[in-house]
């Protein structure tokens, strides 16, 4: 394979992990996973996505305002038959990539009953919010999300609300819709 | 013999063809042969429904291009709507 054709194979994958934030480094999970989603929508994608939304639709049209301000969706979420299909030293890589002064992290969630971790990290830039993490880990279950861009989390959580997860409790002196 | 027969006599006389006749009939028959089956018409109009066909094609396509999109986009605000959902419900259930 020529330098050309290398450059030409890896631009298309350069270009489309160019929003991302961080990488993920879990393609090998996905062997062993029973079920295995990889989204990754770029800036391009969710723009055009935006004009097939359905404004009279009330979870497309929540979407359809998000999306302005976005950078790029990026989410690995895998499901396993068994327990110990993945280690902790598959997230530790992500976790050393979010331990930058950008990225804090705003909530932790470990249960060692249940074997779950949970970990929403947010990036911030000028003191405004330019993306999110979340990790979501449990022992048949592991995902990972990165949204690029100036995220709204409220509105996000309100969305997990309209697709059928109960909504959540609104931060002190915020009234509820 | 008055005038009108010698007319007619004349007239329906054999004659001989001019030396190149038969030069010029291959000539046309050759130009025939080479003309094409079908006119510019012809041309334009298949031109014109390629295009038609093709660019009703390229919508087609693109609405299916759109379509893929918004569920991809629906799907993954579902999985991050979600998730972060759970994550809060149980930071929820620690503070009760």
């Amino acid at each position: 394979m020529t330098r050309l054709q290398r450059v030409l194979c890896i631009a298309p994958l350069a270009a489309l992990l160019y929003g991302q934030q961080f990488k993920f480094h879990l393609e090998g999970l996905a062997a062993k996973a029973s079920n295995a989603v990889d989204v990754s929508l770029g800036s391009g994608t969710l723009k055009f996505a935006a004009r097939f939304l359905d404004s009279s639709d009330p979870d497309e049209a929540a979407v359809k305002k998000m999306i302005n301000g976005l950078d790029g969706i990026y989410i690995k979420t895998f499901e396993f038959k068994r327990d110990g299909m993945w280690s902790e030293s598959d997230l530790e890589d992500i976790r050393a990539q979010l331990r930058t002064p950008e990225w804090e992290r705003i909530v932790g969630y470990k249960s060692t009953e249940e074997g779950e971790n949970d970990e929403i990290w947010m990036r911030t830039e000028n003191k405004k919010v330019s993306g999110v993490a979340i990790i979501c880990s449990a022992p048949k279950r592991l995902t990972v999300v990165n949204i690029a861009g100036a995220v709204d989390l409220d509105a996000l959580a309100e969305l997990g609300g309209h697709f059928g997860v109960p909504a959540l409790e609104k931060a002190p002196g915020k009234k509820a819709p | 013999m008055d005038w009108l027969e010698q007319e007619l006599r004349e007239a329906l006389n054999r004659k001989d063809p001019a030396p190149d006749f038969a030069e010029r009939v291959r000539w046309n028959l050759r130009v025939q042969e080479h003309r094409p089956a079908h006119g510019l018409q012809f041309w334009l109009a298949t031109a014109a429904a390629f295009v038609i066909v093709a660019g009703a094609g390229g919508m087609g396509y693109r609405q299916h291009q759109g379509e893929v999109a918004r569920q991809q986009v629906m799907q993954a605000f579902r999985i991050a709507g979600s998730n972060l959902n759970h994550i809060q419900a149980q930071v929820r259930e620690v503070r009760r």
